[in-house]
């Protein structure tokens, strides 16, 4: 009987929750085979507040002196008993710095490799019983097959790569990068970079925003949306003058696209360029597009003024 | 009776007048975010995938052996919301890469989105999906 039950429990287990398909943790080809990302301070958490202390030694490597306890109002949520990912998300651009969402072994260990800590989602427990939990990769090791991790209440933890990926897949392997808008994640895609800056308009963080499109026009100088978003943050940030000159460049990589041109009329309207204004709107409403409402509407104002 | 009624009804409708909003939504001339700029740009590189997928000659050969006119396939792709479209590309996205001689997975979903799931609801067999616009 005990041991008919003790079979059912394993079968259960062994069966449930995926305990026996590990992964084994990727290496990127001529990666290093080991690396350690210097100056991230620990934070121990308190009951519940992985969270905040995750996000808080995340956000003090990137240069923002925060404590979990400041962040605790931002990302924890009391009836959840945690702190969600899109939260972290959002506090992470309120202090503007850049969340950058990656997935896997071989992101994790590049970032790691190129100095980016990387807050991670784990699920300590089982699939059909969870607890969920954030901690800091900090480095590794492929030799001794360790993870190097600030987590919970121990700086500095050495945890087995292979029980690590198998706590990580129960989080569907999901990482964020916390970046200072100037530096881009070690492997990055132009169009996730520029969304993951956009964020930061959300937030009303122009100037790390501002900061984070001029990064993305250095490695990638044609990024149609990349001129657009630093014409709108040095127009928020009262530059008129730069912003008018990034919304120019947007029109010249896309001549066919009214959205350049509308935002550029209403910059040399306030800059009391009524007439160049003029021919810019009316470019807009003549290339049309979805949204020639908006720039007949531009032109409308411009001419009533 | 309709003399008594009148003026509490009146009261009432006038009353009720004030709830309405008569604020139209009118387009504001404004700058476009970087947002919209970002979301369009996807957008069209959804499509452009999509569309250049049906374009492939193993794919309309497919097709045609399936009895489904690609050209009409292709021309429906510009009546996919956009949600759809993102729905087909990212779908697109997890097919197995290698893609000349093994067309078993890339038919496979051809199959399942354009002709279970799209080409019924074209031909107006079904209604499954509303974002689909029939022919009247």
């Amino acid at each position: 009987m005990l041991i008919g039950l003790l079979f059912l429990v394993l079968s259960l287990v062994l069966s449930g929750c995926g305990l026996l398909s590990t992964r084994p943790l990727l290496q990127t080809p001529g990666g290093p085979a080991k690396a350690m990302v210097d100056k991230v301070p620990f934070f121990a958490q308190e009951e519940l507040q992985c969270g905040p202390a995750a996000l808080a030694m995340a956000l003090n490597w990137s240069g923002i002196d925060v404590q979990p306890s400041d962040l605790t109002p931002e990302v924890f949520t009391p009836d959840l008993k945690g702190s969600l990912q899109s939260a972290l998300i959002g506090a992470t651009r309120r202090h503007s710095r850049v969340a950058y969402a990656i997935t896997g072994s071989e992101a994790l260990l590049a970032e790691v490799s190129a100095g980016n800590p990387v807050i991670v989602l784990v699920n300590l427990g089982l699939s059909w019983y969870p607890k969920w939990h954030y901690a800091v990769v900090i480095g590794f090791d492929q030799e001794r097959e360790e993870i190097i991790l600030h987590s919970g209440l121990i700086a500095n933890e050495h945890l087995s790569s292979r029980v690590f990926m198998n706590i990580w897949q129960r989080g569907e392997y999901w990482g964020l990068l916390v970046l200072p808008p100037d530096r881009l994640p070690a492997r990055v895609g132009e169009g996730d970079w520029l969304e993951a800056v956009a964020g930061l308009e959300r937030a009303d963080q122009w100037q790390g925003a501002e900061a984070g499109y001029s990064a993305a026009l250095k490695r990638w100088p044609k990024s149609f949306a990349a001129w657009m978003g630093l014409g709108n943050s040095r127009y928020s940030l009262h530059d008129l003058a730069g912003s008018a000159e990034a919304f120019r460049r947007a029109t010249l990589l896309q001549p066919e696209n009214g959205i350049p041109f509308n935002n550029l009329a209403h910059v040399l309207n306030i800059q009391g360029k009524r007439n160049e204004a003029l021919v810019a709107a009316q470019r807009a409403v003549d290339l049309g597009g979805p949204l020639i409402d908006n720039f007949f509407q531009t032109l409308e104002e411009i001419k009533n003024k | 009776m309709l003399q008594i009624m009148i003026k509490p009804m009146s009261f009432f409708l006038v009353f009720s007048l004030f709830l309405l909003d008569f604020s139209v939504q009118t387009a504001k001339a404004q700058m476009i975010g970087t947002n919209t700029v970002i979301a369009a740009q996807k957008q069209e590189a959804n499509r452009e995938r999509v569309t250049a997928f049906l374009g492939r000659e193993d794919v309309q050969q497919a097709m045609v052996q399936r009895g489904v006119d690609a050209a009409e396939a292709q021309k429906r792709v510009a009546s996919l919301s956009d949600s759809e479209l993102t729905k087909i590309s990212q779908a697109m996205e997890k097919l197995p890469a290698g893609g000349d001689g093994g067309l078993g997975a890339v038919v496979g979903a051809v199959v399942f989105i354009f002709l279970v799931l799209l080409i019924t609801d074209l031909v107006g067999l079904t209604h499954v999906f509303p974002f689909v616009s029939h022919k009247r």
